[in-house]
């Protein structure tokens, strides 16, 4: 520790530490515009200056690391002169247009000129004309002439993210952010550079001219598109969400870095899709009609049959809070046990194992067990960059395609379709593994610090894991599922089970004849539920399927009622992400038409089914570990080992899928822009040998007597002779194909396309 | 008292011997000698305590301690590397071009024992993206010399194995700035990297890294032949030595002079035959434009380092311009600083901003559009780029700003009061030659 | 852009520069430098090559050429010409050269000749103050150019940037291929 005295206050900090920090924890501000944590220092804007003692010359706080002993003045009249001279310079060029700028009121520029400003404007020849209103992605504009050249942008997306997208142009006063003609920005994390922009020069184009600082609501969330559960914070205008922002956490060490997946999302709340409006047997109906209709024949099932008739299936997106009422309405007005959470994917988490995003900031090796953060859960993946850059992690991919990349380089390891777990058990059973498997057990044992990210894709993967833990002994292991649905977590905290067991076990008894009715809370079984046969029989069986959400699923006309439920932005209240962190999330935005909160709609339930249902209150936080979800002691570890599967025969196409969130996000009318429309994934060879143009094209997924077109791209990160299919794709329903074999892939024939369309 | 001007070139021997760009040549008269007397003594830290004791002090601008320079190399093991700054870009310097073009050899015979007393298995020259000339003379001698068995895998002989590269800049002053000449060198723009870590902890390629002046490591060759001694009979006890001036301006003779350190300017511009006939010395630079000016009636100081900075500039690189009573100083000044404005590199707020607005006043009061409180601000600003900016570039586009405008306020006022200049427009135009 | 058929020329020039310079990133500059006496200029396809060719983004190469006043991204005369605007240089008569030459030439600094045989430039101080007013044609220097010489700078014999091509490659920055040639 070195110990330093600023503005004559004593403080001791870690070695390597800058002034503009160490003086930050004093809480004292030394104003920056180049310098930023994540990015490290620069030097370039000279805002920060500060007076130290026995150095002849101003010192910028930012690149200027403490000494023992250093005293260091951040005000006086040095400082302030000098400070009020950069301002002054950096004003020289920069139009005087803060009236009719999105950042009036939110911008640094403003702020310190406001401090430190002379007031007057000595400056007056002509200031430099650039270009403005310069489209540099899909999302962001930048006024050239408003950009100070902090360097920010470029260092964020350059180093930070990997994707060097932006660069300065030109040299001195001719200096500008740009990009390369025709190469607008595309990387998925592009958004962050508005919130980085310290000024009005990098800006959200679809929140461009929506509002002032003085007539929104600005409020803390999360944000709801996949289960990082970034914090964010929402803007809201005249009832409606019209910009999210990402919301640094200090004491997490989180930067609030965003996707823009979840960036430009918000507006799904919006959509022409939402349902807004009750429907009872495919009318529409009034709220309290279709509620009292649909309480009456719960209430004469009930009667007849019990309870047991009746199951609920949650599509887990809705609050903690929401989740428990349900569960309390399931448990108390319903008299069912028959609840649970349906996740897409099959494997079930040993929540023990549980890890803290922390554990991957700490991580020495990574194992991306089937997933792929880039396209699942985005920030991990920038997480998992900034681990990186703190320190060496060693980065090891194993699933049945290509799971690092280029910004995120590592050891990859390609099991067979189907066999990932397999391989696992083989790599931890340890016998006559070949150069290239025994390092992936050696690094998987030795490393200090384990954190696997896991799709859940694989059932036989979790008693692994386990078993990994166990092998590693003292060695911390963590795991962090990547699967969603977005508050999973959260419903096992509302006391839910997420046991792909309990789900199927519903979808069984269902298809069986044994339940009567069928309660859906936003959730979808058809597209999401792993065997999507096995929903589809479900749902022709059972004879009442009530829905209640924000999307109704297709085909409608099988629900026999549609409840239109308050969604994220539109409710306060706690989420969990994948990290079992319990996250508040505040409303800034009314929901529409007839929606409610689900709180209020199983209450109205209840008491149409004549058993008035009583909430108390509900803390989810108490009795949890801290801000986190409870989980259970760890397990003696089980014995490791699964045997390898027998390989699949050769030949036919292979259909692998995984999470794309550019896919898999709701709705949304700003992010259609970039919703991807070459979803799936073929080997180049592969692509060559249909004939499919570069980058992609159409192709048609067939199989027995069903075909399904959609768009694909050329992927070498997938193997020869596999499609990629992402999961919950309405074109092409991964989990209604046999992933094993009698899969026909061929280009697609615009005639036939227009008849298989759906 | 002055020393005597030596009866002999040690720098620009093309001076006195024609061709000694060629290797032939170059041997013929005792060339490489030095370097075989080193690899045979083969004592590298003797070479490091002979550049120490000479006192010889780098020719770049800065005029820091070669030996010093060296020694501060951090004893890590790793593989080290001297970089030569060829990129001579300061206005009024034009001696590294000479130099390079003239006596390569000896160039490359200083940097070869450079690297043996440092230690460093490969070198580069950085050389200015202008001078093609320069650089394929350089290239062509490393070609000579690589064929003679003096570059390679031995060196004369020497079981030390050396490699020199030669990388061309591409028209950026900024790169002359040794952490910016490293960013140019690794492929990228040349902006300049934050100190620390400084090159000889982490420069090119991240590793331990001596850059050093053309000139500075010419030295080395008549050094390890003749000793420090002879070297420091001449200059002062802290500026030993000789030192290359590039005169220019409104003298009979512009040129490269190599003088004793302890000459006087008045001396300095006699040799380069006096200013024209019936005009007298109005201003000098004498270390480049970088540098404060000096009125005529400081033309008797030293041009050793420590006189310089006591007289209120400094020896820089060694640029001598002369300005006679003809010009305009407002003028000169105008279009110095707009030369750091163009050579800014952009990186850092005052030196960007800061040249762009002085450039403005300046171009303003040269067309007599100035008014009296024009003065004060170009001093305020200059004071707020002034120590304030991330490399010396800031400073030194206001060192010649504000000289000016202190020895001669006068003439600056003039150009307001009468709204023209009082030397008549243009009356540069009649060439000296 | 990976299917792209550059000239067996530039294809040559990055494996010869990037074996020329331990670090790859060090050979972009001495390969813009080759094209650029070869052409004149840097085309958008010779920025293209450049990225693609030595493995970097062509943001970078953008970044890069931009920041440097001899990498010129737009088309540039046969014959280009320096004139050193530097203090010496203009206590010299280089305005007024300047001045001749873009009466003489009909353009303007900056500019090319209408049949692109010229292209006129203001140089920084080019370190040839002892030739003030120093010029430089194809980057070979002139000095003193008196301000009615102008014509000789126009003159003056130029090799053809495709010479000045052949003659770089013979000479260029091969420095560490003999060494390496030996070991
Ligand atoms: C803006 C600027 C330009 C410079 N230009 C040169 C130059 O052209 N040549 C040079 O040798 N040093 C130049 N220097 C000084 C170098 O940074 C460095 O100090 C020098 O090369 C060290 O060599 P020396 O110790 O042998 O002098 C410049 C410095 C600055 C700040
Ligand atoms: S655009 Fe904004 S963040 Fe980027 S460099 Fe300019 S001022 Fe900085
Ligand atoms: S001023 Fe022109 S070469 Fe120096």
């Amino acid at each position: 520790m070195i110990q330093l005295s600023i503005d004559g206050r004593e403080i001791s900090v870690p070695e390597g530490t800058m002034v503009v920090d160490a003086a930050a924890k004093l809480g004292i501000e030394i104003p920056v515009y180049c310098y930023h944590q994540a990015l490290g220092p620069l030097g370039a804007c000279r805002i920060c200056l500060v007076e130290i003692e026995k150095m002849p010359k101003l010192q910028t706080a930012c690149t200027t690391a403490v000494r023992e002993g250093m005293v260091v003045h951040t005000g006086g009249p040095a400082v302030e002169k000098g400070r009020q001279g950069i301002l002054e310079f950096l004003l020289i060029n920069h139009p005087l247009d803060c009236p009719v700028c999105d950042k009036g009121g939110e911008c640094f520029l403003q702020d310190y000129s406001f401090w430190y400003g002379s007031g007057k404007n000595r400056f007056e020849e002509s200031k430099i004309q650039r270009q403005k209103d310069y489209p540099v992605s899909d999302y962001i504009l930048l006024d050239q002439e408003r950009c100070v050249l902090c360097q920010r942008c470029i260092r964020f997306l350059g180093e930070y993210v990997g994707e060097e997208q932006l660069m300065l142009e030109g040299r001195g006063v001719h200096t500008v952010v740009s990009t390369v003609e025709g190469q607008p920005a595309h990387s998925p994390y592009a958004g962050n550079v508005i919130d980085l922009c310290p000024v009005g020069a990098l800006l959200s184009e679809p929140y461009h001219f929506k509002a002032r600082p003085w007539n929104i609501e600005r409020e803390e969330t999360v944000c709801s598109v996949c289960p990082v559960g970034c914090a964010s914070l929402v803007t809201g205008r005249d009832g409606h969400p019209v910009r999210l922002e990402g919301r640094p956490q200090p004491d997490l060490d989180d930067y609030g870095f965003l996707c823009d997946h979840g960036r430009f999302t918000y507006d799904f709340v919006n959509h022409p899709a939402r349902l807004e409006q009750a429907f009872l047997d495919g009318k529409p109906a009034s709220a309290s009609a279709a509620v009292a209709a649909v309480g009456e024949r719960l209430a004469r099932v009930v009667e007849k049959s019990g309870g047991g008739a009746v199951a609920v299936l949650t599509g887990a997106v809705h609050t903690v809070e929401e989740e428990w009422a349900l569960a309390q309405f399931a448990r108390e007005s319903i008299g069912t046990s028959r609840l649970a959470v349906l996740k897409p994917v099959a494997g079930d988490l040993p929540l023990p194992l549980l890890g803290t995003y922390a554990d991957l900031a700490a991580a020495t090796g990574v194992l991306l067990l089937g997933a792929d953060p880039y396209e699942a859960v985005p920030v991990m993946h920038l997480k998992l960059r900034a681990a990186r850059r703190a320190h060496p992690v060693a980065v090891w991919g194993l699933g049945d395609r290509v799971l690092t990349r280029s910004t995120l380089p590592g050891e990859d390891f390609v099991a067979e379709p189907g066999q990932v777990a397999a391989r696992l058990g083989v790599v931890l059973g340890g016998e006559a593994l070949d150069g290239r498997w025994a390092e992936l057990r050696r690094g998987l044992l030795e490393t200090e610090r384990l954190v696997v990210l896991w799709d859940g894709a694989d059932p036989a993967a979790a008693a692994l894991l386990a078993a990994l833990a166990g092998q590693r002994g003292e060695r911390p292991t963590a795991v962090l599922p990547t699967h969603g649905p977005r508050n999973w977590l959260g419903a096992v905290r509302a006391g839910i089970s997420a046991e792909h067991a309990a789900a199927a076990r519903i979808l069984e008894d269902a298809a069986e004849g044994r339940l009567e009715a069928l309660i859906l809370l936003a959730a979808d079984p058809l597209r999401d539920f792993p065997d999507g046969d096995l929903a589809a029989r479900a749902l022709e069986r059972v004879p009442a399927v009530y829905f209640a959400g924000w999307f109704a699923p297709e085909p409608r006309h099988a629900l026999s009622a549609m409840l239109p439920t308050a969604a994220w932005a539109e409710v306060t209240g706690t989420y969990a992400n994948m990290e079992g962190r319990l996250q508040v999330a505040h409303g800034a935005a009314a929901a529409p038409g007839q929606a409610r909160p689900v709180r209020s709609l199983v209450t109205a339930l209840a008491r149409a089914m004549g058993h008035p249902l009583r909430l108390p209150d509900f803390d989810p936080f108490q009795d949890q570990d801290g801000d986190r979800i409870a989980r259970p002691a760890k397990q003696p570890a089980e014995s490791a080992g699964a045997p390898a599967r027998p390989a699949l025969p050769p030949g036919e196409w292979r259909v692998l899928t995984g999470d794309m969130v550019a896919v898999s996000h709701p709705p949304s009318e700003i992010a259609e822009r970039t919703r991807e429309p070459l979803p799936l994934r073929l080997h180049p060879h592969d692509a060559d040998e249909l004939g499919l143009g570069a980058p992609g094209g159409l192709i048609e997924v067939a199989q027995g007597e069903r075909r399904f077109v959609a768009g694909a791209r050329r992927d070498a990160r997938i193997p020869a002779g596999r499609v990629f299919i992402p999961r919950g794709l309405a074109d092409v329903p991964a989990n209604r194909l046999d992933h094993g074999a009698g899969v026909k892939i061929a280009l697609a024939d615009p005639v036939r396309e227009e008849v298989a369309a759906p | 008292m002055s020393s005597a001007r030596p009866d002999r070139h040690y720098l620009l021997r093309q001076r006195d011997v024609p061709d000694i760009h060629q290797l032939e040549v170059y041997r013929a008269h005792g060339g490489y000698e030095a370097l075989k007397q080193a690899l045979e003594a083969n004592q590298p830290d003797q070479l490091v305590e002979l550049a120490k004791a000479s006192g010889l002090r780098g020719r770049g601008g800065a005029g820091f301690p070669t030996g010093m320079k060296w020694s501060f190399l951090p004893k890590d093991g790793r593989a080290r590397v001297l970089v030569i700054n060829a990129d001579e870009g300061e206005p009024g310097t034009f001696k590294d071009r000479e130099l390079i073009e003239g006596n390569p050899h000896q160039l490359i015979e200083g940097m070869i024992i450079t690297c043996f007393a440092i230690r460093a298995p490969e070198s580069y020259v950085y050389v200015r993206g202008e001078f093609l000339h320069g650089y394929e003379r350089l290239t062509a001698a490393i070609r000579e010399a690589e064929a003679a068995g003096i570059l390679g895998a031995e060196v004369m002989g020497h079981p030390f194995a050396h490699r020199m590269f030669v990388y061309r800049g591409a028209g950026a002053y900024i790169c002359g700035e040794e952490t910016a000449l490293l960013e140019s060198l690794e492929g990228k723009r040349g902006n300049p990297r934050s100190k620390p870590p400084f090159p000889a902890v982490a420069g090119l390629y991240g590793r331990p890294t001596v850059v050093n002046n053309v000139e500075t490591i010419m030295n080395l060759p008549p050094l390890v032949l003749k000793g420090a001694d002879w070297y420091r009979q001449w200059g002062t006890e802290k500026s030993p030595g000789l030192k290359v001036m590039s005169v220019s301006g409104h003298v009979n003779r512009p040129g490269n002079y190599e003088v004793p350190l302890d000459w006087t300017l008045a001396e300095l511009i006699e040799a380069a035959g006096g200013v024209r006939t019936g005009h007298q010395v109005k201003a000098v630079i004498p270390g480049g434009s970088s540098m404060p000016c000096m009125p005529a009636s400081q033309l008797d100081t030293p041009i050793d380092y420590e006189s310089l900075v006591e007289a209120g500039s400094m020896l820089g690189s060694g640029g001598c311009i002369v300005m006679d009573d003809s010009t305009c100083i407002v003028r000169a000044v105008a279009r110095v600083v707009r030369f750091y404005r163009n050579e800014s590199c952009g990186k850092c707020t005052p030196c960007r901003e800061g040249t762009y607005w002085l450039t403005d006043i300046m171009d303003r009061l040269e067309r007599g559009d100035g008014e009296m409180r024009d003065l004060d601000m170009l001093l305020d600003v200059s004071d707020n780029i002034n120590g304030k900016a991330f490399c010396p570039l800031g400073d030194a586009a206001v060192g010649f700003l504000v000289s000016a405008i202190k020895h001669f306020r006068g003439e600056f006022q003039e150009h307001i009061t009468g709204q023209r200049c009082p030397l008549g427009a243009r009356q540069y135009d009649t060439a000296i030659h | 852009m990976s299917n792209q058929q550059w000239p067996a020329e530039w294809r040559a020039w990055a494996e010869e520069v990037q074996a020329t310079f331990p670090n790859a990133t060090s050979s972009l500059m001495p390969f813009l430098h080759r094209v650029r006496s070869q052409q004149g200029w840097l085309t958008p396809e010779a920025l293209d090559a450049a990225a693609e060719l030595l493995g970097m983004t062509r943001q970078h190469v953008d970044s890069v050429v931009s920041f440097y006043t001899l990498f010129r991204t737009e088309p540039t005369g046969a014959r280009t010409i320096h004139v050193c605007r530097g203090l010496s240089c203009m206590m010299a008569g280089a305005d007024t050269l300047m001045e001749n030459l873009e009466h003489h030439l009909g353009i303007a600094e900056g500019q090319t000749t209408s049949d692109g045989a010229v292209t006129l430039l203001e140089a920084e101080c080019l370190a040839a103050c002892d030739l003030a007013p120093a010029c430089q044609v194809n980057l070979v220097y002139r000095g003193p150019v008196a301000p009615d010489a102008f014509r000789e700078l126009l003159e003056m014999p130029v090799e053809e940037p495709p010479a000045l091509a052949r003659r770089a490659e013979q000479s260029g920055a091969q420095g560490a291929k003999g060494v390496a040639d030996r070991e």
